[in-house]
């Protein structure tokens, strides 16, 4: 169809948490990719009679652009070229962009797939600032999506050197600088200060930290006074959307007790925790490990400051890609070693570490994995607070939310699969107790859209209410949740049509979501100072701006 | 006298991409350019290109060579894309684009480096952005390659000032020798410098292997970058010679990553110049694939033993777009254009040896154009224009895309 600057969807059954609407029959009008409350008679109707519809989906966590997903397009050529895709021709007779697929998409693939599944906004999740300009450049090429990107901090020698210093004004307004030179949206923080012990050198026992209160090269510098810092720095400079924190020892048997310091560390504050699953294991260090879910989100329930996105694993090829590097080390070298391993010592600032992986169900700890992320969604009190997530490539790839979905969703289903996995870990978990709970529709229009668009603070986005942007996706209504979700009977982007069953109509480019706070710009003077003595990049030439 | 002087200009000399020229322009040339090196000077040169255009030898006005380009192009059976040196990534980005639209093979100077890309695509990487070497480095080895030929500010840069807590080793092997002024020096014969690499390798991974004779100092080499607190081995990821021995790439890439077991380690890869790692870059997050790209079959396809210099020799390239300088073309792909229907769009295109049917001169990315690189460790940065000039190489190639027309392959 075509996409009128005028358009009634008409008759279909409207999720819209944000605006109390749960499952009404009811018109969405749009005009001039805006959404409005009222059109006149005579304006195009597209007859959704008998479809759910929904606000397109916003993804808070996602790895899809920049220099460390380029790395981890450049480690798989075999998954592209098992995956490739023609160019989709247009509505209009022109052919958009051909890619390819695999865990880790080219970029016009992963514009036109996200799209596909009906989701219109994501947020990129790491992104050192050296790598900014990078990032913008493959978003430019990334269509259909809105999309903003999070900004590697917690780290970074400037930052660590203002806590040693006790310049916590500084530090802040660094903070704002550096989103503002990057065009970036939010504050990320991964694995805090180990990271830079990792590229600090030595042998093994002292390249990460192992709790909050280890020491990251001064005494004065901790992970918990940087999350402190970072935390209230956020909060001050009153960014759309809080820290979005990536805890210490990912992956690591015994976790939920830094998990749940470091929520502690940042009590009484807005916080975002990331990919929870992957920091949610009871057990100990090196030894056996089983899930400690319940006593993260329960944590979680009883604080509202407090939100994450779960992290799913669903069983499968995987990329894991992070700027955790210790971590990848660990899980290269791990269980003999062999596989493919980048890791990549960004200077001054960061890292990066990819591994490919396959979760097995077969496997004791993919499965205890896949149960823990399960528990999270199916204890979580509220859902405004806990918002699906894969960590895009990490846990699985995008592609894998309608699966996701259908798990939470259909009980039988569920607990059909939970019999086909390897249960050795799976002692204590409450999934494997029984647990009940089936998302309802609405439930799933909080977490995939109007939960993380209240979360990122972007007010036109995960609503269908007047003033709100177009983005609405009509699904079939299916018995078989994966199959519906999978497979959205029309997209629209901005009040543009861009997906009808499946088919790719339109491709128009998204927009560039970024914050830029305001500081005390004496910062710049010492930040001047601070890159002619150790930047290997000119302090003008730095970030995303564009240069005259 | 006007005079002018453009700051923090970006320098495509090589793959160092110095960020730190400053620009002296007067009356309309480039006088001077600070802190360049003998390479970027001349990169620089006094800025003054031809601004030429040209059909068939003649010179034509730039509308009549455009679409002159694009009919050669649609209406060829094997169409070649090649990525050539100074262009911006922003230009990179359409010569993809064109490259999808006509079915075509696309390859670019990235290519010159397959060996390494290829071992990193085997293995994945150990390595760091320069910047961190400079800082962490209290070990530098670097491995059959004196940087200050061809990468004269590298070391300046990006491995630091030499200082006590710094040791260099020099790897010499065969003619290919380590820096000059190295602390110490270890000979290894070119027949044996896989194994040495392999050897080492099994060192840092703890085997106790008895290496004795020829491959002791390897295996004291090994010994003494554990004792280090991070070690970084730079090797030149442009081989010299034609033969660029995979297997040799690959062990390179192994020891580094071993190395982070018992300490850390990176690998640098010396990477030429003119934004060829954009081209990398830039083919990898629209394609998959960092060169050798081959839309044939109507999606890329990553065919790295038979990139634009075997197809070109083969015979099967009918016509070709070049986006780029010649001038900075390996010579077996400038002459595999020789005889075929080829548009050039680039730095001084017009001086194109081998004769193509359509050149259209336009600036120099990073001297009269603006827009993207990137160095050779695959940090972005931006390009200032010191100068106006032609046509600016993105407007042109973008024309061309959108004179392709939209309705090809139906």
């Amino acid at each position: 169809m075509s996409s009128p600057a005028r358009l009634r969807i008409a008759g279909g059954t409207v999720y819209d948490p944000t605006n109390g609407v749960d499952g009404v029959v009811r018109d969405v009008c749009i005009e001039d990719g805006r959404i409005v409350a009222e059109l006149p008679r005579d304006a195009q109707r597209l007859d959704a009679g008998g479809m759910v519809v929904m606000p397109g989906g916003v993804d808070i966590h996602s790895h899809i652009a920049g220099p460390s997903v380029n790395h981890a397009r450049r480690l798989s050529p075999e998954e592209h070229a098992a995956d490739a895709m023609p160019a989709p021709r247009l509505e209009d007779g022109t052919l958009a962009r051909s890619g390819t697929g695999g865990t880790v998409p080219t970029t016009f693939a992963t514009g036109y797939r996200y799209a596909g599944l009906g989701y219109t906004t994501a947020m990129e999740a790491a992104v050192a600032p050296l790598g900014a300009r990078h990032a913008h450049a493959e978003l430019d090429d990334t269509p259909i999506l809105d999309a903003g990107f999070f900004v590697l901090l917690g780290n970074d020698d400037y930052l660590l050197r203002q806590i040693a210093a006790g310049e916590t004004a500084r530090a802040r307004d660094y903070a704002a600088w550096l989103l503002g030179v990057t065009r970036g949206y939010a504050i990320k923080i991964v694995n805090p200060g180990g990271v830079a012990l990792w590229k600090g050198g030595g042998s093994d026992g002292t390249r990460n930290v192992t709790g909050l209160d280890d020491i990251v090269g001064s005494t004065s510098v901790t992970p918990r006074k940087i999350l402190e810092t970072l935390g209230a720095a956020a909060n001050a400079l009153a960014l759309p959307h809080p820290v979005h924190v990536h805890c210490n020892n990912l992956g690591q048997p015994g976790n939920y007790a830094t998990t749940l310091a470091s929520m502690k560390a940042l009590g009484g504050q807005r916080a975002h925790f990331t990919h929870l699953q992957f920091h949610s294991y009871g057990g100990e260090r090196g030894k056996r490990w089983q899930s400690a879910a319940q006593d993260v989100i329960e944590y979680v329930n009883a604080h509202p400051e407090t939100s994450v996105d779960v992290g799913q694993v669903m069983f499968g090829p995987a990329t894991t890609v992070t700027a955790d590097s210790p971590v990848e080390h660990l899980l290269a070298t791990s269980t003999g070693g062999g596989r493919k391993w980048v890791n990549v010592d960004i200077e001054l600032e960061s890292g990066c570490g990819i591994v490919p992986y396959v979760y097995r169900e077969k496997a004791a700890v993919a499965a205890l994995q896949w149960a823990v992320g399960l528990e999270l969604f199916l204890l979580a009190k509220d859902p405004w607070r806990v918002v699906l997530s894969t960590d895009h490539p990490n846990g699985g790839t995008f592609l894998s939310y309608p699966e996701l979905i259908r798990l939470l969703m259909d009980r039988s289903y569920r607990d059909e699969r939970l019999k086909a996995v390897n249960q050795k870990l799976l002692g204590g978990s409450a999934l494997l107790d029984g647990l009940s709970r089936e998302y309802t529709l609405q439930e799933i229009a909080i977490v995939t859209r109007a939960g993380p668009a209240r979360l990122l603070g972007l007010t036109n986005k995960g609503h269908l209410g007047p003033g709100a942007d177009a983005d609405v996706t009509l699904y079939t209504s299916d018995a078989d949740r994966a199959k519906m979700f999978a497979t959205p009977r029309y997209v629209l982007k901005g009040g543009t049509v861009v997906v009808e069953e499946g088919q790719l109509r339109r491709a128009p480019a998204g927009q560039r979501l970024s914050v830029r706070p305001e500081y005390d710009t004496a910062v710049t003077k010492d930040l001047r100072r601070f890159f002619d003595q150790n930047a290997t990049v000119s302090f003008a030439n730095y970030g995303a701006e564009p240069v005259p | 006298m006007t005079e002018r002087a453009i700051e923090h200009v970006t320098c495509l000399g090589c793959g160092c991409a110095c960020d730190d020229i400053g620009v002296v322009v007067k009356r309309g040339r480039i006088t001077q350019a600070n802190n360049a090196c003998a390479l970027g000077a001349a990169w620089f040169g006094d800025g003054m290109v031809p601004a030429e255009i040209r059909v068939d030898g003649q010179a034509a006005t730039l509308e009549k060579a455009i679409h002159k380009a694009a009919t050669l192009l649609v209406r060829a059976k094997r169409p070649l894309v090649y990525i050539a040196g100074d262009v911006s990534c922003e230009a990179q980005r359409e010569a993809v684009a064109i490259g999808d639209r006509l079915h075509a093979a696309v390859d670019s100077l990235a290519a010159t480096a397959a060996a390494a890309v290829l071992a990193a695509q085997r293995r994945g990487r150990a390595t760091a952005t320069l910047g961190e070497i400079r800082r962490q480095a209290d070990l530098v080895v670097f491995w059959a390659v004196d940087p200050s030929e061809r990468y004269p500010r590298f070391t300046a840069r990006y491995t630091g000032e030499r200082r006590a807590s710094r040791a260099v080793i020099g790897v010499d092997v065969g003619p290919s020798r380590g820096p000059r002024d190295s602390d110490h020096r270890v000979t290894i014969a070119p027949d044996d410098e896989v194994d040495a690499l392999a050897i080492m390798r099994a060192i840092v991974a703890g085997r106790d292997l008895d290496a004795t004779g020829r491959f002791e100092p390897a295996v004291e080499l090994a010994r003494r970058m554990m004792r280090a607190r991070y070690a970084a081995i730079v090797a030149d990821g442009e081989p010299s010679s034609a033969a660029a021995d995979p297997d040799r790439a690959e062990a390179l890439v192994a020891l580094a990553q071993a190395l982070n077991g018992p300490t850390r380690c990176a690998l640098a890869a010396l990477r030429a110049g003119g934004n060829r790692s954009g081209a990398d870059a830039v083919l990898t997050w629209q394609t998959g694939f960092p060169f050798a790209v081959d839309f044939a079959g109507g999606t890329p396809g990553y065919r790295p033993a038979r990139g634009a210099r075997v197809l070109l020799a083969g015979g099967e390239i009918d016509a070709a777009l070049v986006v780029g300088s010649p001038a900075t073309l390996p010579e077996d792909v400038a002459e595999g254009l020789g005889g075929k229907s080829v548009a050039v769009v680039g730095p001084r295109a017009s001086a194109a040896t081998f004769g193509p049917g359509v050149a259209i001169d336009t600036g120099v990315a990073g001297i009269h154009e603006g827009g993207t690189a990137f160095r050779m460790d695959d940090v972005p940065l931006p390009l200032r224009a010191s100068l106006p000039g032609p046509p600016a190489a993105l407007n042109v190639v973008r024309t061309i895309r959108e004179r392709l027309g939209a309705r090809t392959h139906e």
